[in-house]
């Protein structure tokens, strides 16, 4: 018995693409049997190369393309029905809007398609613009309007009507690092609210810091999924020690345990694979009169584990002939 | 209220284009340009005028239903719009219906535009203003309901140049289809031998296949009668409902066959 409560946001049981291009063409899987589970009041993160599924999985879940199996719920309503979409907000990758449109009438018109009363629009308008320093160009044509801030204004229609599940499709995709702080806060802020965030994206780093779970997909399966901190290995991968005073004959014993080795100006550096060996490298060029200035530990990152994973990962392939 | 809300904006986009005002502009030179042509044929200007503005306002209208209305759905799919309007609650069918909708108001609104500035220079010419000529001119607008159903069918499966060239295809045998039917008839009547009449017969068969799938757009073509009316009097009661009722019909079947492509569509 599949478990479609409300507690769960999202939830994927088999779900499954297989895209026909044409009559002699070799049929694509997009994905494949992926069983999904996103918490209500979570941030999600959703990894995986170009062509992994990612935007396929987002695609089925809004309405936009039809799973060829399998099943997916939002809050429990079946994505097939047009009810589940009452409660999300959707910003996709590189987002486009009506060019004749300014800003002011877009989040209006998506306001309207969402049920929204006019004042409650014309509260919600104003909010958004000022969050997202839109305000100066409320009533400017988004022909006119920069990718960034097509971005910001993206994120402003998803979160027109407050949903309490909101969908982005690589919202830092494209964005200059003040912009990717912007969005960053903006999903930090939606779940202080008790909404759920589901993204998807390439810019790791920005994954690591904000979500409470990731899932990673690999050529359409999934090959990972769970809280990042019970993802990553605990253990010390890497140790970064560096010296001064350290004489010439050290460098030749040291760089016999290090990974890598350098100098840069009166300070020498050496990267060690593991604790030990950091130790070993440690008592030695401090017997030969070097001063350890320090020593920095690395535990492995979110982007070191998806590599981990993608590489040794399964996966459907790109594609399978036609039988 | 989502058909309305995505009807308005439709007509909003339309509005907003400049391709309908160099429409509009061109319809409007065509029906000033109608009492020239009417002062070479003495007697007859105001029928000139009157069959020129006529004709101009089907021209023009049918030009707008086509270029817009074939660009609609696939500009939405091209340009990435559409993903932030279905991933809302709006239906499919919804969205759809909205688009005719909002394309159907953009031609309303284009035809009031171009038959007041007809009546007007037509009466301001010293010509009548009769009751048959606004029957006209209300038939034009029922066959651009029916136009523009078939340019959204289009839309909804294909190409923007490709449903133009299928579009301006049936919107001119459209108005054939009474001959072709006569086709048929004579074809078979003309034949000498039983193996003539026969093969006639195949080929009327397919020829009527033809008709009855073709709008009828011929029924809506009560322009020369209106032109040749008298003051006060009507054309018919009866080619004004057969023509509604036929064209309602029709449209609705072919924006239910756009809705059954168009709602087993990935995008």
């Amino acid at each position: 018995m599949v478990n479609t409560s409300s507690d769960i946001a999202i939830k994927a049981s088999g779900l499954g693409m297989i895209y026909s291009p044409g009559l002699f063409q070799r049929k694509k899987v997009g994905l494949q049997s992926l069983d999904l589970e996103v918490p209500a009041g979570s941030i999600f993160g959703y990894l995986g190369q170009n062509g992994a599924g990612k935007t396929t999985t987002i695609k089925i879940l809004t309405g936009l393309q039809f799973a060829t199996s399998g099943q997916a719920w939002l809050f429990g309503v079946d994505v097939l029905r047009s009810e589940s979409r009452r409660k999300i907000g959707f910003m996709p990758e590189n987002p486009y809007f009506y060019e004749y449109l300014t800003a002011e009438e877009a989040l209006d018109f998506y306001g309207k398609l969402s049920g929204m009363d006019r004042e409650s629009r014309k509260r919600r308008t104003d909010e958004l613009l000022s969050a997202f320093g839109l305000n100066h160009a409320r009533k400017v044509n988004m022909r006119n309007y920069s990718k960034g801030m097509r971005q910001r204004l993206g994120l402003a229609q998803a979160m027109m009507h407050k949903p309490p599940l909101v969908i982005l499709d690589e919202p830092m995709s494209g964005l200059d690092p003040m912009g990717r702080r912007d969005v960053r806060n903006a999903i930090l802020r939606l779940r202080d609210n008790g909404q759920t965030v589901f993204f998807s994206s390439h810019i790791l780093g920005d994954v690591e810091e904000i979500c409470d779970r990731v899932c990673v997909l690999n050529l359409g399966k999934k090959v990972a999924e769970g809280p990042i901190a019970s993802l990553l290995t605990n253990k010390v991968v890497e140790v970064a020690l560096s010296f001064t005073g350290v004489p010439k004959e050290g460098h030749a014993e040291s760089a016999k345990l290090a990974a890598r080795s350098w100098h840069d100006g009166a300070q020498y550096h050496v990267l060690v694979s593991d604790e030990e060996k950091a130790q070993k490298v440690t008592a030695m060029l401090q017997s030969a009169g070097a001063v350890l200035r320090s020593m920095v530990p690395h535990k492995e990152s979110l982007e070191e584990y998806f590599v981990r994973v993608t590489m040794s990962g399964g996966g459907a392939g790109p594609e399978y002939s036609r039988e | 209220m989502i058909i309305f809300t995505i009807a308005l904006n439709t007509f909003r986009e339309a509005v907003r284009d400049k391709i309908l005002y160099v429409l509009l502009a061109f319809g409007g030179l065509l029906i000033v340009g109608s009492k020239a042509i009417g002062y070479v044929s003495f007697g007859q200007e105001y029928k000139i005028m009157a069959d020129m503005g006529l004709a101009a306002i089907w021209m023009f209208s049918g030009m707008v239903s086509i270029f817009v209305g074939t660009g609609l759905i696939y500009k939405e799919i091209d340009k990435r719009t559409i993903y932030t309007i279905l991933s809302k609650p709006a239906q499919r069918w919804q969205f759809l219906l909205g688009k005719y909708l909002g394309l159907a108001l953009t031609t309303l609104v284009n035809m009031l535009v171009l038959s007041t500035a007809f009546l007007a220079y037509l009466w301001l010419s010293g010509g009548l203003v009769t009751v048959a000529l606004l029957e006209a001119l209300l038939m034009i607008f029922f066959e651009m309901l029916v136009v523009t159903a078939i340019a959204i069918f289009f839309s909804s499966a294909s190409t923007p140049i490709l449903s133009a060239i299928f579009t301006t295809i049936i919107f001119f045998f459209g108005q054939l289809t009474k001959w072709i039917v006569d086709l048929a008839g004579t074809l078979q009547a003309s034949a000498a031998t039983d193996e003539a009449r026969e093969r006639y017969r195949v080929i009327g068969g397919w020829l009527y296949k033809v008709y009855l799938l073709l709008p009828n757009l011929h029924t809506f073509n009560i322009r020369q009668e209106a032109v040749h009316a008298e003051p006060g009097v009507w054309i018919g009661a009866h080619e004004l409902w057969y023509g509604t009722l036929w064209g309602l019909a029709y449209t609705a079947a072919v924006l239910l066959a756009a809705q059954l492509i168009f709602s087993r569509r990935n995008f």
